[in-house]
């Protein structure tokens, strides 16, 4: 427990310092500025982003597909949370700024799972190849 | 691989000397044979109307998977299949140099049989066999799949 919980830990740091330095280069290319809640809030993200993308071995049984479905369902629910919890401790968020939240979510979260989905036949194409070598090799063996 | 028979019938001192450059696992069947360590795998017909009572020899290459089911083992050949009396730990380890390896908790598959490799559209990987038996994948098997390839080609 206490070793997953540091494995955690370390995954969230580098999330959040990739995803803060990006940030830091977008408002730098962009001339624009962040605030410190929008600092907590993608720290806030990045946890739920970590925490949901570490149950993946709960989904072993189904396919990666209604993996990817459900974590990003799971995440949905838990953004809708903390946004409720935020709405009610610092101030109201408005319908717009839960759309653009849940936008600037989403959009990463299908790359990914494109790229992801890609990757896995990509690497399916690669190690078929690799079989087919180790077969003609034992042929050529004997 | 060069390979040199002297026949001498006054020879007393019958031995066979190997000469390789890394311990990869044609080396090792060539090792286990010579010392008759050659794993040999004894099942009988799953299908009961087939089990006369004896027990079948099976060689590691005449078998594609095995699979555990039910806290039994069986062995998928071209032939049939056969109910084995071992743990699918043990056959692991035990076929490790015959070029099986684990791919899920129930399945260990046999690299040199398998016709292709293929995703389907949901993502999971499966290996398609000549008998037209599919075997998925596990996601969390993926890794050491991988590595035993790489290792085998490496080796091989």
């Amino acid at each position: 427990m206490v070793k997953k919980l540091k494995d955690f830990l370390i995954q969230l740091g580098c999330v959040y310092t990739i995803v803060s330095v990006t940030g830091a280069i977008a408002n730098v290319i962009g001339g624009t500025q962040t605030n410190n809640f929008n600092v907590f809030l993608m720290f806030a993200t990045c946890a739920i982003a970590t925490f949901v993308l570490n149950l993946h071995n709960m989904f072993d049984s189904v396919s990666p597909l209604v993996m990817i479905i459900l974590q990003y369902l799971i995440a949905c629910v838990l953004c809708a949370i903390m946004i409720f919890v935020i709405s009610i401790i610092y101030e109201p968020i408005s319908l717009r700024g839960v759309f653009e939240y849940y936008r600037s979510f989403t959009i990463p979260y299908i790359i990914l799972a494109g790229y992801y989905y890609y990757s896995v036949f990509s690497e399916t194409k690669k190690q078929d190849i690799l079989i087919k070598e180790i077969q003609e090799n034992k042929q050529k063996e004997f | 691989m060069k390979l040199n028979l002297y026949e001498d019938k006054n020879n007393i001192d019958e031995h066979v000397d190997i000469y390789f450059s890394n311990m990869r696992p044609v080396i090792r069947r060539i090792v286990d044979t010579v010392n008759s360590d050659r794993p040999v795998l004894s099942g009988r017909p799953a299908d009961e109307d087939l089990d006369d009572g004896e027990e079948i020899i099976l060689s590691p290459e005449e078998i594609y998977y095995l699979d555990y089911v039910d806290r039994k083992l069986f062995a998928y050949t071209q032939n049939g299949v056969y109910r084995l009396m071992n743990t699918l730990s043990s056959c692991e380890e035990m076929l490790w140099n015959y070029g099986f390896i684990r791919v899920s908790k129930s399945n260990l598959i046999n690299i040199y049989k398998i016709k292709l490799l293929k995703p389907d559209m949901n993502m999971k990987v499966f290996a398609a066999f000549d008998n037209g038996e599919r075997i998925c994948i596990n996601r969390s098997y993926k890794k050491s799949f991988n590595e035993y390839l790489q290792r085998m080609r490496r080796m091989g």
